[in-house]
């Protein structure tokens, strides 16, 4: 199993953008009003999860 | 589908853009990926009046308050008060940004510009590196939207200065995540903008309370991404209202997250490219307010492109006349502010109860962030060396 990944609960996440303009790799976009991770391209670093104001990006092994 | 300019994002600087170059004749496409202008609101709702300046905005309904001043209160609740009396008249509104975002769309339209809804764009149009447009979703159907100038209106987390090659990224020390809370039963006795500093309370930022009526207030709160932990923002704001006794028996009638760039402002134009607003990081470093520096952008901008399609000119150069006039209006602000951000950050608790016991009496000239920056360094030689490299930005600056 590798290490865990970013993904956005859409049921808190609020759209503000912050995640998507911090992301070293370009792996999160907006995708019909909620930020959107794309997995493969994540590489775990948790910078997103730690800028999320609402908590609604957490780690999830794949 | 062929405009002279597709405009991403229907904001304030997209919508201001879009207006002015309409008006000086071109056709302008604005693209909107939500299904309503302005909603929802990722926002403060604070801004100077200086907006009045320009005229933009007509009506009232965009106000939800008039602001007579601002004070600043220590992490042991010191009080700096900057208020209009001794501020001359340029203080503020508190707006409602879904009615202000849609007064400049509507004024946009006024001026020739047309309007896509739920439309996102997914990668700029190329043709041998040359940008000839966006390529655009509107629901299930992908299209392709031909423009001789692309405008990044598209926010904090800009693609579209990616796509055109511009590094937009920000570092998590040049990101404040938000979130606010419009309160009502809450005392706002008077129309002065609260700003709370402290570790305790907003690492790297600061809580706010704007009054945007009798029982009704924004409180929200901004902590730098670099000193954040996920959800930290709305666990200290939740804490901030339950610590404060005129806000604790409020009751929110909405709550929304936000971000902020405060960041130094990135280059803006390449060929067939132009970055506004969050885009273009035209954000207040200090305060992360971004409404003065987009709608002044957004003209420079808009006007930039009248000349290009007047002349049917459209490469990097003839577009950095854009460049060249935000810079002169603002941009020597922003790399001060920028500057300043980066020594308050180095500054402890201790440090901003001391420069605000100096500064509780001090009559400011106006109420702005070089009248702080300035009275700090007359105050405090000692801390003109950490400023130093400002004075002569600031010695340079007129606001």
């Amino acid at each position: 199993m590798g290490k865990p990944k970013a993904k956005v609960d859409k049921k808190i996440c609020l759209a503000c953008g912050g995640c998507i303009s911090v992301c070293p790799q370009d792996a999160l976009l907006m995708c019909g009003g909620r930020a959107y991770v794309h997995e493969e391209n994540c590489i775990s670093c948790a910078i997103c999860i730690r800028t999320c104001p609402v908590g609604a990006i957490s780690g999830e092994a794949y | 589908m062929k405009y002279d300019v597709v405009v991403v994002g229907s904001g304030p600087a997209g919508s201001v853009t879009a207006r002015f170059a309409a008006e000086s004749g071109a056709k302008v496409l604005i693209i909107e990926r939500r299904q309503e202008v302005g909603v929802p609101v990722l926002c403060g709702e604070g801004v100077s009046r200086k907006i009045d300046e320009w005229n933009m905005l007509e009506g009232k309904r965009w106000i939800a308050g008039s602001m007579d001043g601002a004070r600043i209160y220590s992490p042991d609740g010191t009080m700096v008060k900057l208020s209009a009396d001794m501020a001359g008249n340029e203080t503020g509104y508190v707006v409602y940004r879904d009615i202000f975002d849609q007064e400049l769309a509507r004024q946009a339209v006024k001026a020739g510009a047309k309007i896509m809804m739920n439309t996102t764009s997914t990668d700029l149009l190329k043709d041998n590196d040359k940008i000839k447009g966006v390529r655009a979703k509107q629901f299930d159907e992908e299209f392709e939207i031909e423009a001789d100038i692309v405008v990044g209106a598209d926010g904090v987390e800009s693609k579209v200065g990616q796509w055109g090659g511009i590094e937009t990224r920000l570092e998590p020390k040049d990101l404040e995540t938000c979130a606010q809370y419009t309160l009502t039963n809450v005392e706002c006795k008077d129309a002065y903008c609260d700003f709370y500093l402290g570790k305790e309370i907003a690492p790297g930022g600061y809580a706010w309370v704007f009054p945007k009526g009798k029982d009704v207030a924004n409180v929200g709160i901004g902590v730098l991404a670099s000193l954040s932990e996920s959800g930290m923002a709305k666990k200290l704001l939740d804490k901030f209202i339950a610590n404060n006794p005129r806000l604790k028996n409020g009751e929110p009638i909405r709550f929304l997250a936000g971000a902020a760039p405060v960041a130094s402002p990135v280059e803006t134009v390449r060929d067939n490219l132009l970055l506004v607003g969050d885009a273009a990081r035209h954000v207040d470093p200090i305060t992360g307010g971004g409404l003065t520096c987009c709608l002044e952008g957004g003209k420079i901008a808009g006007e930039t492109i009248g000349m290009a399609i007047e002349i049917q000119q459209f490469d990097q150069e003839t577009l950095s006349v854009y460049e060249k006039n935000w810079k002169e209006a603002f941009g020597k602000k922003l790399k001060r502010n920028y500057l300043v951000k980066e020594i308050l950050l180095d500054f402890d608790d201790k440090t901003f109860n001391m420069l605000a016991d100096s500064l509780k009496d001090y009559k400011f000239e106006e109420l702005s962030t070089l009248s702080l920056i300035k009275a700090l360094v007359l105050k405090h030689p000692t801390l003109l060396m950490k400023l130093r490299p400002l004075v002569k930005i600031s010695s340079e600056t007129k606001e």
